[in-house]
């Protein structure tokens, strides 16, 4: 097959050379994420591609050195100068404002506590429900499955007010302890999905093995099972802690005292308060403050973060 | 033996997270239906009125325009995301110089939370105060300049543009595990022959991601169905109803009015509209499974 291909080729155009070849055909294999394979040599069509990258970079360092600026000039400033002209001082006064004054060291705790807790507890309820999912085969496991995948696609936020209702005849409602449990249940769907997913990737002979040893189901699932869950559990659980810490809707719905506010919605709060008052810098610092440290850690977590959101949607 | 004693950790193991699913998911859903068929008076009995509220609901002119905006949001959202989704996928699969920082700045505003992006979008949409219309001055082309969010023409499209740049990181690491997946033989073969990148792109690969793209727009569809966070925060649905959806109308029955039924009813409508929508799309866009 090949051999005739090729004659057709040369009977066709025996004197021109084939097209690619100012370079070796490169075999790229499966290509890794931060490898490190050589780049590719440049070509003048990528001058497109660095162009259009570049203007996103620009355009979005742009809009937070602009946040930035503005946290650091007075709330004269803000309203006389021109958006571009830099802050007279320093001004991290206004920072510590945000921090004390509007109270943005207390939301940020409520949003450390509430999105921990609620991450744990989503985890680990999911990671123990996978297994059987996963591995134990029972009679309507694919019903079961398929409600907790039915979630994926639900709309959540179009039950709003029975839940409102049920938090409110449990006491749970304005409470911290209700919003763990309500972002916990909401993690479910995609943890269950991802961890059902991967455990159903190791061998069989794994349980096998360890009953003939003489551990009980229990046991292996923790000693055996668990342990090469790592990957998987890494995945969920920053996923997990991503959306927790940036949910906006329940915390709106369920949170109304200030000192119980998570991040989100107290920055909201300060926001309204700021179109009506004349306290802008603050809330640009109090902005900042809650960028940069997500920043920093997404900065570091990159690969992770981005591989765990490929693990969940795509096979393989 | 072994399948024996499996089954019986099978309760004890589901339980904890099947409680919380019944409790905070299920009951709420099933309750949604139930509250859906009655009427609630300012007193706060319930008062069963079969699809009375469903009735209603067809000649409710705030409704229907909630319904057109969302759907509007969809489209102009999907048009907003995939072009430039798919574009900047495409220039992260060439290998080039400081991937890793673009990638970074690419994918950045999506770990960032909604109020943070709505508040911070809010000022540069600002007339004045903001970013755009004095950089767009500064570059003579004031003439372009408008009160984003103030002008009933422009509000739904310049909300629906900050959705769609605090999220697009998402679709463009799925689109690059998409591209990245894609057979290099068949891609080099096309070099050879001497195809260009560009006919590359559009005659091999987005058919090859034929089902990647269409599992993409359904998730599309489910997530802006869903807005709520950025209208509430950057509009709260004005000017003039221009940016009321679904999510934000039903919020506003719910808790200004009192009318739960009423707002269980737009959401039961709302939910069995996204599932025909999905199961349609699914259904017009299915290409026979390619295997590579």
């Amino acid at each position: 097959m090949t051999n005739s291909s090729t004659d057709v080729i040369q009977k066709d155009a025996p004197m021109s050379p084939p097209p690619a070849v100012e370079e070796p055909v490169q075999r790229r294999k499966r290509r890794r994420r931060g490898s490190t394979e050589p780049r590719a040599p440049f070509r003048t069509y990528h001058l497109f591609f660095y162009l259009l990258l570049g203007s996103i970079v620009v355009s979005t360092a742009s809009a937070f050195a602009w946040v930035f600026n503005v946290s650091m000039k007075t709330n004269r400033e803000f309203l006389a100068t021109s958006p571009w002209e830099l802050a007279e001082g320093w001004r991290w006064e206004n920072y510590a404002n945000a921090w004390s004054g509007a109270n943005i060291g207390a939301y940020f705790g409520n949003s450390l506590v509430v999105t921990l807790t609620a991450t744990a507890v989503g985890v680990a309820v999911s990671v123990v429900a996978a297994y059987p999912l996963a591995r134990v085969q029972f009679r309507f496991s694919g019903v079961v499955l398929a409600v907790f995948l039915m979630g994926l696609m639900i709309p959540w936020m179009v039950t709003f007010a029975p839940l409102y209702n049920l938090m409110q005849d449990f006491g749970l409602l304005d409470s911290r302890i209700g919003l763990i449990l309500v972002y916990a249940t909401y993690n479910l769907p995609f943890n269950v999905f991802v961890l059902t997913g991967f455990m159903k990737t190791l061998p069989y002979e794994l349980e096998e093995a360890a009953a003939i040893d003489g551990a009980s189901p229990t046991r292996t699932f923790f000693s055996v099972i668990l342990p090469l869950m790592g990957p998987g559990v890494a995945s969920v659980a920053i996923i997990s802690f991503l959306q927790n810490w940036n949910e906006f809707f329940y915390a709106l719905l369920l949170i109304h005292t200030p000192e119980k506010m998570t991040l989100p919605l107290g920055l909201f709060q300060l926001g309204q308060a700021a179109n009506y008052g004349t306290n802008w810098v603050t809330l640009f610092a109090g902005m900042m403050m809650t960028v940069v440290p997500v920043l920093l850690a997404f900065a570091l977590l990159q690969k992770q973060i981005t591989k765990g959101l490929t693990v969940g949607a795509l096979k393989g | 033996m072994l399948r024996k004693a499996q089954r019986r950790i099978i309760v004890p193991f589901l339980l904890p997270a099947f409680a919380l699913l019944a409790l905070f998911f299920l009951y709420p859903l099933f309750r949604t239906i139930d509250l859906s068929l009655n009427e609630f008076s300012r007193t706060g009995t319930m008062t069963f009125v079969g699809t009375d509220q469903y009735e209603r609901l067809v000649g409710d002119p705030d409704f229907a325009s909630s319904l057109k905006n969302t759907f509007l949001l969809t489209i102009i959202g999907a048009l907003m995301l995939f072009p430039p989704a798919i574009t900047i996928a495409w220039a992260l699969s060439h290998r080039l110089r400081g991937e890793r920082f673009f990638r970074f700045f690419v994918f950045a505003p999506v770990v960032l939370s909604v109020a943070v992006v709505s508040i911070m979008w809010k000022f540069l949409y600002h007339p004045t105060l903001g970013l755009i219309n004095p950089t767009l001055e500064g570059l003579g082309l004031g003439a372009l300049a408008k009160t984003w969010l103030g002008d009933p023409a422009t509000a739904l499209a310049a909300v629906t543009f900050v959705s769609v740049w605090h999220g697009i990181g998402i679709w463009v690491v799925l689109l690059c595990a998409g591209f990245e997946r894609l057979p290099t033989d068949v891609l080099e073969a096309a070099r050879i022959d001497g195809a260009g990148e560009g006919r590359i792109l559009f005659s091999i690969m987005l058919p090859m991601l034929a089902d990647l793209l269409r599992m993409l727009l359904v998730l599309w569809v489910v997530q802006s169905f869903q807005a709520f966070a950025f209208i509430y925060i950057m509009t709260g649905g004005g000017p003039f109803g221009s940016t009321e959806t679904v999510g934000t109308l039903m919020y506003r029955v719910a808790f200004d009015q009192a009318d739960f039924g009423y707002a269980a009813a737009m959401g039961v409508v709302l939910v069995v509209l996204m599932l025909v929508l999905a199961k349609v799309l699914n259904k017009v866009m299915k290409r026979d499974e390619l295997q590579y």
